[in-house]
Formats: structure tokens, C-alpha cells, sequence
């Protein structure tokens, strides 16, 4: 960036508000490409690389300007100019990251861009040094609190400053990271919102935003500026929190009103896809995201773990060599590796290429997960729960994590231990039927029936992914000799196979089929059990029962007993059933932590 | 807030604020403060033996245990440390880590030169092997690890404890000499010590990992033996938060928050924590190749066990139970024994819950015993007499079982299981009514504990038997009327067990039942009344019984039976022999008090039968008094005295000071009642007696502030001398019955009609 342009804008306060306060709709898309490309242009000049880089993506998927339209670069200042030779320097050096020395040459600037360039090198340069001390030790391991010595002469000046009404949006943001590092999380929120409102289009200050926002109830409550680029912002925190729907809808906004081009929006919709288990929606926009923009890494982690889960080796290996080639010493690279070795039962390398994404940046919470899957693949659950437990020490709400947890104590034999950490997972995700069908399990190993009667009761409820909860239920209720319901649940699941369409192999289906026919047999209702003993047949393992029961059936007919032919059975189902089944599908007021946290 | 400790407190293993204290396998690292020690040790060294007196020698020697165990601390501290123990040597310590630090780095690299002379020589001033020659040679090589830049810094941070420590002694002697731009410069420095100022107070830095174990196990065995003098809750988990932070691996710390989570009954922190333990447990126990795999199955058995234990504490049986059983497959899985034992009297303490199970009891003390588990034997052995004593033993069958016990714990050197067994028999001899017996022991416990402070090693203040013999004590002295004591008693208490602690239950239930007899003797029923709610509160089946004794001292007869037949048959299902003769007592007593007192005899004789049975000889006792009241009223006082002079001996040796006093009075109205028959002068002569034992009850209920009694005594005493003829003595009576009379009016009760 030696070669920068040799007329530097001014500082952004007086003379450009009237550009920096965007509007809070969409109409003028013009209007906000000069915005972004304004911004993109501040952003750099301030070495805040990763705001410049989103502005000017962002800036890419909107139609160019013609030149008439190109906005002059705003004029300079006294200050600038006496600053200028300093910050030419400065700039230099700071693009080499030699931060040291650029705040050496900018102490002193007046100027407001100086200024920031001077603060922000001495907050790198402290990161930096921090940095190069965690290269010596132990890799992996660490975690913890960060040292950075230059911060709290930095939160010194910066809040005189402050104090005094001195600081420009991006000298605000500096003081937001400085708080935020020092975990003075409410002040840091507080100097962020700040920031927004004093200029808006800067992404980073909205990002910081996102990751000091960890509940819905703390978004309601923040006063944000109103402009376009709060939609933005509302989209990424949904997505952040898990509100999918409404992050979905937002983007769609977006995309609507001609954002449809920007990469940025295209993968946050995938990883919002993803979140909510849509496998196919999301993998087809990650494909398109990849003709897109074929060399970008970002995302491309989650990527990996639909392909991994689709079970798509040759995609998967296509992927991992593809981001190898471009950068080998990235995280998400080190990710896809991972899961790449991990779907060829290549355990112990994938667990290798975990420890390396988690090398190049510990707090990489993912890597720890998988991780703790890799070593669980492996037997060996010592490690397993290690990395699990270092997952939650970065992120409390990591589900999985607790949820790894609970697997590894249940293959260890100890349903009731496990039980704990099953119901953590089931908290922090309490529409997830995987884990109530494990909390099922567990109570059932445990002989509480009802308990796990209710589990599985409300797994159906929630909509089940595995489609297992149902047959557990029926097989319960079985146990407990109600046939009834025991009928009612291999029903309720033959029709949701059905109604599925989806012709992958239930192994259940013939045990629901032989319950069922000898369900009816017993009720004398020797249609619908003909109906299902002919089913039976169609399945290897119930062919013999089936053909039994036919030729009972037939035998019983033939002498005459036959009470029930003037029933209405269209189906094999008897419509007393069918129609019961809306009726039931609410959700029972379930209370699974009561007796214990 | 990391940050800023890092500064002070120089740690090089510590990167991204997260100690490794086990990467090179050392526990201990050089830190300023640690430099300082070494100063200290070396100055000692130096110094002949003519320089410091042997006092201040001894004191020296004394302070430096903790010195070298204990966290870091200021350099001011430290100065006045040794300044109290020896103020020359301060002085000359002062001046040694002055000219280090204000030296140059080779002054800190030749002092760590020469550390290692003083194990040179031919008499070398340190022991290699000593408690010092260990620190000198952990800390010489810690030094000697260090890195170029490590070593740097390591100074700077010298330097800068140093000026720490100089500008505190400076702030102290004169505020005023600081120039006005050191003073702009100190606020700015405020200004950034402001958030940190409170947190400095309580965690000093980061502990290496010895500081940390030491730290620990100090809090831990507080904990148990003494809460008092630990860390408040809060302020311990404050530090223990800082310690995790620092070293996230440190496993105990999270074993010692859950005990400390125990203390404030927080079930959803200490649950988190326990199994946080374990999970970090199993982590070491697998990196630890030496236990292998045998550790880590170890831990995950002892994890479902301990969990098992957190629900019964709990009290959620259930939960316990299905904890249990877990632990109990997977230990039989592995043929683990010992855990199975351990598993075993846990499993006993659930069944206690629900029914008697003194198989499983049996079973357990025997294999612990084969095991080799004097602990769990003798624990096993304890609750055994205790349910044997509830079933009715003999007292010398379960004083033998308690006297061999006691064998086992001297030999191993139990002590928390002797005081336990001391209590124990307090409680037993409570139990049989012999309150002498009782009370000697109780006596004896809390001298035991006198003579343990001598040898300073573990002090067990605060345990649950210490809580126990006291409360036996505060209630044994207010039985004897001797209530000044008893508060006292009480006061201890309440400063011994804090009303938040563990065992502060138990002297809050004896409170209010003493206040309770007091309110009743007094016959300040609605105070009576309101202490009802607060019993109930800490023991459910005492609350009911209490309120039905309110109920029919205010003549609420139906209300008092009902209540007492709903208590009579929950104590009999749970098997309360105490409680159920108690009850009998009651509802034989609303019998004769609404004047049918042949319905009362049977009830009685069961009453009697049954604390028979139980070798309760204060309830038969009492149960024979009542027997002989009945028979008073239904016309035969000759049987009554004889029934009397029976139950008198015991009652007087033993019994409560109240139940003297209605013997005694009791033995005059049956006197009185018996004289009727017989002839002038003979006549005369009994009711001389009478009138002797009307004193003594007198005297008795005098005691115990009984002036309902005290009123009835004196009625009877001037009927009997106006019976005689003695006038004088008459009104006297007469007077004074009369004042005791308009201080409590009458219910309405025949005032004969009272036991």
C-alpha cells in the first residue's frame, strides 16, 4: 500500500457526513454503491483490511457506476496535509506489519486518520508480540485469557478521548476492540452501538456488535442507527442466534432488492440452510456459491461437513484438494481435510488435521468438536471427552459438544450420567429430536418408562429426523402390553414412511407390519390383518409369520366368524385411528429437568 | 483482568494467560516475590550465629513455612513480615533486593550463581534434602529453564515489584513530598487501577501449581473439619475461578467448588461441577501412563458414586438410586471391591430411607473388614448400633460393639470416627434416659478436643459430632432448669456453626424446643404456639406432636386427638418407638384429663410395654407416673404409692428436673389420698409427709419457672395445714396461691386434676 493514493481523504467527520448517513431503505442502490465504495476506500486507508474486503464485495455485486457518477475523493484538510509525509511513511511500514515502527513516526499526528493509524499499530503491534509468545509453547492446548500489554494505556488514552468527544467512528470502534479485549463486555457494547451511529457503513464495528450479542432479549433493548446497513447486521445476528426463519426471510429481502450477486449473502444463506438441517438447499447454493467465486475458503468448512454428511467422498476429496491448492495453512482447509480423512475411516490423520486447524487458531471451536468425534471413532474416550470439554470451555452453548458427551459416557455404559449431559444438549437445543431420542434412551436403559415414553412422545412432536421415535414408542408401549397405542404409534409411522416417499430401507417397517397384523388378528378385524400379513410377506425377515398368519386367518374365516365385515375399512387403517391422529400430534407439556439440573 | 497480574507477577509458564504447569514437570517457577525468599533464605544463611538471637532465629524459622508454601505476596508485606520476626535482618534483606533491582541484570544471574554455594562445603549450611535445600534447588533449576528472553523479563518484573513495593512504603510515610507531576503521573495510574483495585484485594496473582495444591487442600480440609475458618462461599469461589482461569486443568479446583457449592445447597452449580471433575479427572488419569487404564475405569466408578452421593445429599433418592446402581454394575464389571463397598454402605444409607436393612449393614461391615477398610467398617459398625438402638437392644451388647470399634479407630488413628462414636454414645445414653451418663459423655468429647489442639496437627472443631454433643448438652442442662447454662450453650453454637452452615440445623431444632418447654412451663401457650411453625419446619413429625401438646393445654381435646392418632400411626408405620410411646403418653393423658381415666390404663400399659421393650427408661419412667396418677383418680392411691415407689429412684437420679417435681407431687396427693382412711394421729403423720414432699415438688418446679405446679402445690399444702390446724403456715399458703392466682387465671381445669 506504499503506493497509496497520494490525495487522502479527509477525516470522515465533518465534511463527508452528508455521504456517510445512508438512508434506511433500499431505493437508491446507486446511492449505497458510492457508499460502499467510499467506505471501502476509508477502511483501507486505515488498514482495516477485513471491513474493506466485505464493503467491497458487497460493492462488486452491484452494477457499476458510469463515470459521470464515480465520486470525487473527498478534499483534505490543514491537518491532513501537515500529517500527510508522516502517514505516507507510517502506512508503509504498517503494511510491512511493522507496527512498532509506524507508531513511532505517527506519534504526535494531529490528524484524525493519522490518529487512528497511530492507535491502531500500537494495538497490533501488542496482539503481534502476544501472538509470537503462543508460537513457543504447546499448540493446541491453549486457551485463556489474552495478554496484550499495550491495552490498558490504550483504553487510558483512547477513554480521554472519548471523554472529550474526539474519536471518529473508527476511533471508536479501536476503543470498542480495546474494551472488548479487556472483557468489559457492557462498556464495549455500549461504544460499539456508538460507533454504528456515528458511521454506519463500517462492518467491522456491526461485526464486533454480533459476537458480544448472545440472546434476543439483549438486541431488543440496543438503540440502533436506522439504515440500510442495520438489515445487514439484523440478518448476521439471526443467523448467529439461531433464528433461522428470520434470518432466511431478511436475506431473501436482501437478495430482492438487487443484492442478489454478493457472495457474502449467497453463503450466509447456505450456513443458515445448514443450520436448520436443510441438506439439499444448502448444499446446491454452496455449489453455486463455488462457480461463483471458486477460490474462496471462507464457509467452506460447512461445506465439508454436509458433503461429510451426505456421505459425498468424491466431492468431498474434489474440495479438500482444491482449497489445498489454494491456501494449505488455512483453518477451513485444515477443516475439510479433516472431515475428508474422517469419511474414509482415516481416523487418526483426521484428528491430525484437527489439531492443526486448531494450532492455527485455538478458538476455532468446531475443530474441537470434531475432533472429540474423531476420537470417539477411534475408542478412545479419555481424549474424546477432553476435546468435548474443551469445546465448551470456548462456547458454553455448544450443543454438540455436549451432546459429544453424552455418547462418549453412554458407550461407557452409564445411562444415568449420561443423562446430565444429554439434557444440556436438549436446553440449548429443545426442538432437536436427536437428543430427546437420546435422553429416550437413556431412561429406558434405566427402566423409567415413562420418562422415556414422554421423550420420544415429544421427539415425534418436534418433527423427527431419524424417524426412530415413533418405533420406540410403539415398542414401549408394547413392552407395557398397551396395544392399543402400541397400534396407534406403528400407524402413526407407516404413514409418515409413506407420506415421506422416500424409499430408503426402514428396517422397522416389517416389525411395525407384523405388530400390526397380529394387533388386528387379535381385534378379530381380519381385514385389515390380511392386508398386513400380505405386507409382512413383502420383507425378508417376517415373510414366514406372514404366510402363517394368512393361512390362520383364512381358516378362521372359513369357519364362519366373520363379526366384523360390516366395518368400513377402505385402508388398513380403521378410521377411528386415522382421525385421532391430528388431534394428538400437540406437544405434551414435558418437564425433563425437573427432579435434576 | 488477566493482563494486569502478568505484569506484576512474573510466570514463564504461562502463555495466552494459561499456566502449563506441567510441560517441563516442574511445579514451581522463579517469581519476584519467590526472589525475594531466596534473598531472605541466603541473608539467613550469612548472618552468623552471633548476629540474630536464638528468639528471633526460632521466630524466623517458624515464618518460613508458610513463606515458602503460601501464595505470593507485596513486597511491603513481605518486609513487614520478617520485620516482626526479626527487624536487622529486614533491614539488611531491604537493602539486598534495592541494590538487585536497581542494579543491572548480572547482579540477578550472580545472585542465582551463588544460590547454589550454600550446598557447598564441607558442613553446608543447607541440607540438600530439607524443606529449604528442596525450595533452593526447585528454584535454581526453574532458573536455570529459563529462556534469553525469559530471563529478561523475569527482571523487569523484579524491577518492577520492586517499585511496587518502594512506592506503597512511600505513599505510607509521606503523601504530601510527592511533586505534582509524580502526582499526575500516579493518577493516571489510578485511573487505570480503578476496576482492578477490588479484585486485587482477594487473588493475588496467578498460584503456581504447589501455591495452588496447598491452597486447595487447606480450604478442603476447612471445609470439612472447621467451616468457619475457611473462605466465606462466596469469596472461595471467587478464587477458585481465578485459579481456573489461570489453569484450566486443574482438575481438584473444580472438586473443591462443588464442595463449596455443597455448603450454599446449590444442586445445579455443584452437579456442573462434580462432573466437570470427573471429566477433566479421566483426562489425567489417561494421560498418566502409569495407572493406564485401570485409573481411568477407576474414575469413571467413583464419578457415578459420587454422584449418587450429590442426589442423596440432595435428597433425591431416586436419582441416588439409579446413580448407584450404575456404579455398582460397573464396578462389578471390573471387580473392583473396594469401590463396591464404598457402593455397599451408600446403598445402606438409601435403604434407610425406606425400610430397615441391617442385612445389607451386616454384609457390608463384613467384607469392609475382609477388605481391609477400617474406615467403612467402623462407619458400618456406627450406624448398626444406632439402628440396633432404635430396635430395642441392650445397652451392653451396643456398648461392646461401640468399645471394639473404638479399638480399631485408636489404632489407625481415626479421630473424626472416635469423636463420632463419643456422640453416639451421648445419644444412646440419652436415649435409655441416663441423662449422668450422657452428659459425662458429652463432657468428655468436648475435652477430647482440648487435648487435640496440643498436638496442633488436625483440629476437628466444627464436625457434626461436635454439633451433636452440645445440643445434647444445651438440652441436658435445660432439663435440669439450669436454663442460663443452656443459652450459653446455644450462644457457642450459633458461633461455632454459623446459621448458614451444614450442621446449624441441629442446634436450631434443640433451640426451639427448649424455648417451647420453657413457653409451656410458663404457660405462655400462643408463644408455644408460634415456636410450632418454626420446629415444623426442621423436623416434621416433632412440629405435630408439639402442636397437639399447645392443643390440649388449651382444652382443644378433639382437634389434639385427632392430630395425636394421625402422628401415632405415621410413627408406628416408620417405626418411631420414641415418638410412639411420647403419643401414647398424650393421648392417655387427654384421656384421664377429660375424665375418663379407665379408657387411659390400657393405653398406658401398652405405653409401658413398649418403652420396656426399648430399654427406655425415661419414657417408662414417666409412663409409670401417669399409670399411678390413673390409678389415683380411679380410687386406689395405695396401689398408686406402691406403683410410685417403684419409678421414683430412677426419676430422681436421672430424670428432668419438672419430672422430679410431679413425682414428688404426685407422692403427696397419693399420700394424702391414702391418710383418708387411716386413723388421727397416724393420719396426721402422713400428711406431715405430705406436706415434706409438697416442698420438695415445690422447690423442684421453682426451678423450672413451673407456676401453674407451683400454684396447685401451695392450694394443697394450705388445704393440708388447715387440715392440720396450723393457721399460720395456712394463710401464708393461702397468699401466696392467691398472687400466683391472679398472675394466671385458671382454664376452667379442676384444679386436682393434673399430673
Amino acid at each position: 500500500m506504499a503506493s497509496s493514493p497520494s490525495v487522502v481523504p479527509v477525516a470522515v467527520t465533518a465534511a463527508v457526513i452528508p455521504v456517510l448517513s445512508p438512508s434506511s431503505d433500499f431505493s437508491n442502490l446507486r446511492e449505497i454503491k458510492k457508499q460502499l465504495l467510499l467506505i471501502a476506500g476509508l477502511t483501507r486507508e486505515r488498514g482495516l483490511l477485513h471491513s474493506s474486503k466485505w464493503s467491497a464485495e458487497l460493492a462488486f455485486s452491484l452494477p457499476a457506476l458510469p463515470l459521470a457518477e464515480l465520486q470525487p475523493p473527498p478534499p483534505i484538510t490543514e491537518e491532513d496535509a501537515q500529517d500527510m509525509d508522516a502517514y505516507t511513511l507510517a502506512k508503509a511500514y504498517f503494511d510491512v506489519k511493522e507496527y512498532d515502527r509506524a507508531a513511532h513516526f505517527l506519534h504526535g499526528c494531529n490528524s484524525k486518520k493519522a490518529y487512528f493509524l497511530y492507535m491502531y499499530s500500537r494495538y497490533l503491534s501488542g496482539e503481534k508480540k502476544k501472538d509470537d509468545e503462543t508460537v513457543d509453547s504447546l499448540g493446541p492446548l491453549e486457551k485463556g485469557q489474552v495478554k496484550n500489554e499495550a491495552l490498558r494505556e490504550l483504553r487510558v488514552e483512547l477513554s480521554k478521548k472519548h471523554q472529550a468527544r474526539e474519536l471518529d467512528g473508527f476511533g471508536l470502534y479501536l476503543y470498542g476492540v480495546v474494551l472488548r479485549k479487556l472483557d468489559l463486555v457492557k462498556e464495549a457494547i455500549d461504544v460499539f452501538v456508538e460507533a454504528t451511529h456515528v458511521l454506519p457503513l463500517h462492518w467491522g464495528a456491526w461485526l464486533e456488535l454480533c459476537n458480544l450479542i448472545t440472546d434476543k432479549e439483549m438486541l431488543k433493548f440496543l438503540s440502533l442507527p436506522d439504515t440500510w446497513m442495520k438489515e445487514f447486521f439484523l440478518a448476521h445476528i439471526y443467523t448467529e442466534l439461531q433464528l433461522i426463519e428470520e434470518a432466511l426471510q431478511k436475506y431473501q429481502n436482501l437478495i430482492d432488492v438487487g443484492f442478489s450477486k454478493s457472495s457474502y449473502i449467497v453463503s450466509q444463506i447456505a450456513v443458515a440452510y445448514h443450520n436448520i438441517r436443510d441438506i439439499d438447499k444448502a448444499l446446491s447454493i454452496f455449489n453455486e456459491l463455488r462457480k461463483q467465486d471458486p477460490y474462496r475458503i471462507e464457509n467452506m468448512d460447512t461445506f465439508s461437513n454436509l458433503l461429510y454428511v451426505r456421505s459425498m467422498k468424491s466431492e468431498l476429496s474434489y474440495l479438500a484438494h482444491n482449497l489445498c491448492e489454494i491456501d494449505k495453512y488455512r483453518v477451513e482447509t485444515c477443516c475439510v481435510i479433516g472431515n475428508y480423512y474422517s469419511l474414509r475411516s482415516q481416523h487418526e490423520k483426521a484428528a491430525l488435521y484437527f489439531q492443526r486447524a486448531l494450532k492455527l487458531n485455538p478458538r476455532y471451536l468446531g475443530a474441537w468438536t470434531l475432533m472429540g468425534h474423531e476420537y470417539m471413532e477411534m475408542k478412545n474416550t479419555s481424549a474424546a471427552i477432553q476435546a468435548y470439554r474443551h469445546a465448551i470451555e470456548v462456547n458454553k452453548r455448544d450443543y454438540r459438544a455436549w451432546y459429544g458427551l453424552g455418547q462418549t459416557y453412554e458407550i461407557l455404559k452409564m445411562p444415568f450420567y449420561c443423562l446430565y449431559y444429554y439434557r444440556r444438549a436438549h436446553q440449548l437445543r429443545p426442538n432437536d429430536s436427536r437428543m430427546l431420542v437420546a435422553l429416550g434412551e437413556c431412561y429406558e436403559k434405566l427402566n423409567q418408562l415413562v420418562e422415556a415414553k414422554k421423550c420420544y412422545w415429544r421427539a415425534y412432536a418436534v418433527g423427527d429426523v431419524e424417524k426412530m421415535a415413533l418405533v420406540k414408542l410403539a415398542k414401549l408401549h408394547e413392552q407395557l402390553t398397551e396395544s392399543e397405542q402400541a397400534a396407534q404409534c406403528y400407524i402413526k409411522y407407516i404413514q409418515d414412511i409413506y407420506s415421506c416417499g422416500e424409499i430408503v430401507e426402514h428396517l422397522e417397517e416389517s416389525t411395525a407390519f407384523r405388530y400390526l397384523a397380529q394387533y388386528y388378528f387379535k381385534c378379530k378385524l381380519w381385514d385389515e390383518a390380511s392386508t398386513c400379513a400380505q405386507k409382512c410377506c413383502a420383507f425378508n425377515d417376517t415373510r414366514e409369520e406372514g404366510k402363517a398368519l394368512l393361512r390362520q386367518i383364512l381358516q378362521l374365516r372359513n369357519q364362519g366368524e366373520t363379526p366384523s365385515t360390516e366395518m368400513p375399512a377402505p385402508f388398513f387403517l380403521p378410521a377411528s385411528l386415522s382421525a385421532n391422529n391430528t388431534p394428538t400430534r400437540r406437544v405434551s407439556p414435558l418437564n425433563l429437568s425437573s427432579v435434576t439440573p | 483482568m488477566a493482563s494486569v497480574h502478568e505484569s506484576l507477577y512474573f510466570n514463564p509458564m504461562m502463555t495466552n494467560g494459561v499456566v502449563h504447569a506441567n510441560v517441563f514437570g516442574i511445579k514451581d517457577w522463579v517469581t519476584p516475590y519467590k526472589i525475594a525468599v531466596l534473598v531472605l533464605l541466603n541473608e539467613m544463611g550469612r548472618t552468623g550465629e552471633g548476629a540474630v538471637s536464638l528468639m528471633e532465629r526460632r521466630r524466623l524459622n517458624q515464618l518460613l513455612l508458610p513463606l515458602l508454601q503460601g501464595p505470593d505476596i507485596t513486597l511491603s508485606k513481605l518486609y513487614k513480615l520478617i520485620e516482626e520476626s526479626c527487624p536487622q535482618l529486614a533491614n539488611s534483606v531491604q537493602i539486598r533486593i534495592k541494590l538487585m533491582a536497581e542494579g543491572e541484570l548480572k547482579d540477578m544471574e550472580q545472585f542465582f550463581d551463588d544460590l547454589s554455594d550454600s550446598f557447598s562445603g564441607t558442613e553446608p549450611e543447607v541440607h540438600k534434602t530439607s524443606v529449604v535445600g528442596l525450595f533452593l534447588r526447585h528454584m535454581i533449576l526453574a532458573y536455570s529453564k529459563l529462556s534469553f528472553s525469559q530471563v529478561f523479563k523475569l527482571y523487569t518484573a523484579l524491577q518492577q515489584y520492586f517499585q511496587n513495593g518502594e512506592k506503597k512504603t512511600v505513599e505510607d510515610a509521606d503523601m504530601e513530598l510527592t511533586n505534582r507531576e509524580e502526582g499526575e503521573r500516579k493518577m493516571e495510574k489510578e485511573e487505570l487501577d480503578v476496576s482492578i483495585r477490588e479484585e486485587e484485594v482477594s487473588c493475588s496473582g496467578p498460584l503456581s501449581q504447589k501455591q495452588a495444591e496447598f491452597f486447595l487442600s487447606q480450604q478442603a480440609s476447612l471445609l470439612k473439619n472447621d467451616e468457619t475458618k475457611a473462605l466465606t462461599p462466596a469469596s472461595l469461589q471467587k478464587e477458585l475461578n481465578n485459579l481456573l482461569k489461570f489453569n484450566p486443568d486443574f482438575a481438584e479446583a473444580h472438586y473443591l467448588s462443588y464442595l463449596n457449592n455443597l455448603r450454599v445447597q446449590d444442586v445445579f452449580s455443584s452437579t456442573h461441577s462434580l462432573l466437570h471433575y470427573f471429566d477433566r479427572l479421566i483426562l489425567t488419569g489417561a494421560e498418566s501412563k502409569s495407572n493406564g487404564e485401570e485409573g481411568y475405569g477407576r474414575s469413571l466408578r467413583y464419578a457415578a458414586l459420587n454422584l449418587a452421593a450429590l442426589h442423596c445429599r440432595f435428597g433425591h433418592y431416586q436419582q441416588a438410586e439409579l446413580a448407584l446402581q450404575e456404579a455398582i454394575r460397573i464396578a462389578q464389571e471390573s471387580n473392583d471391591h473396594v469401590c463396591l463397598q464404598h457402593c455397599l454402605s451408600w446403598l445402606y444409607v438409601l435403604g434407610q430411607k425406606r425400610s430397615d436393612s441391617y442385612v445389607l449393614l451386616e454384609h457390608s461391615v463384613k467384607k469392609a473388614v475382609h477388605f481391609g477398610l477400617p474406615y467403612l467398617a467402623s462407619l458400618g459398625i456406627q450406624s448398626l448400633v444406632q439402628q440396633r438402638a432404635f430396635a430395642g437392644k441392650t445397652a451392653n451388647k451396643l456398648m461392646d460393639a461401640l468399645k471394639d470399634s473404638d479399638l480399631l479407630h485408636w489404632k489407625h488413628s481415626l479421630s473424626e470416627l472416635i469423636d463420632i462414636s463419643i456422640a453416639q454414645k451421648t445419644a444412646i445414653w440419652r436415649l435409655y434416659g441416663r441423662s449422668t451418663m450422657a452428659l459425662q459423655q458429652a463432657q468428655m468429647l468436648l475435652s477430647m478436643n482440648s487435648l487435640e489442639s496440643v498436638n496442633a496437627g488436625v483440629q476437628q472443631n466444627n464436625t457434626e459430632s461436635f454439633a451433636v454433643a452440645l445440643c445434647h448438652l444445651a438440652e441436658l442442662h435445660a432439663e435440669q432448669g439450669c436454663f442460663a447454662a443452656a443459652s450459653e450453650v446455644l450462644k457457642h453454637l450459633k458461633e461455632r456453626f454459623p446459621p448458614n452452615s451444614q450442621h446449624a440445623q441441629l442446634w436450631m431444632l434443640c433451640d426451639q424446643k427448649i424455648q417451647f418447654d420453657r413457653a409451656m412451663n410458663d404457660g405462655k401457650y400462643h408463644l408455644a404456639d408460634s415456636l410450632v411453625t418454626g420446629i415444623t419446619a426442621l423436623n416434621s413429625i416433632e412440629g405435630v406432636y408439639r402442636k397437639a401438646i399447645v392443643l390440649q393445654a388449651q382444652n382443644q381435646m378433639s382437634e389434639a386427638h385427632k392430630l395425636l392418632q394421625k402422628l401415632l400411626i405415621h410413627c408406628q408405620r416408620i417405626r418411631n418407638t420414641e415418638m410412639v410411646i411420647s403419643v401414647l403418653l398424650s393421648v392417655a393423658e387427654l384421656y384421664w384429663r377429660s375424665s375418663s381415666p379407665a379408657i387411659a390404663l390400657p393405653v398406658l400399659l401398652q405405653a409401658l410395654a413398649l418403652s420396656k421393650e426399648y430399654r427406655l427408661q425415661y419414657l417408662a419412667s414417666e409412663t409409670v407416673l401417669n399409670l399411678a396418677f390413673a390409678q389415683l383418680i380411679l380410687g386406689i392411691p395405695e396401689q398408686a404409692l406402691s406403683l410410685l415407689h417403684m419409678a421414683i429412684e430412677p426419676i430422681l437420679a436421672d430424670g428432668a428436673v419438672l419430672d422430679k417435681g410431679r413425682a414428688m407431687f404426685l407422692v403427696a396427693k397419693c399420700q394424702v389420698a391414702s391418710a383418708a382412711s387411716y386413723d388421727p394421729p397416724k393420719k396426721a403423720e402422713a400428711l406431715e409427709a405430705a406436706i415434706e414432699n409438697l416442698n420438695e415438688a415445690k422447690n423442684y418446679f421453682a426451678k423450672v419457672d413451673c407456676k401453674e405446679q407451683i400454684r396447685d402445690v401451695v392450694y394443697f399444702q394450705a388445704r393440708l395445714y388447715h387440715t392440720l390446724g396450723k393457721t399460720q403456715e395456712r394463710n401464708r399458703c393461702a397468699m401466696l396461691f392467691r398472687q400466683l392466682h391472679q398472675e394466671l387465671p385458671s382454664h376452667g381445669v379442676p384444679l386436682i386434676n393434673h399430673l
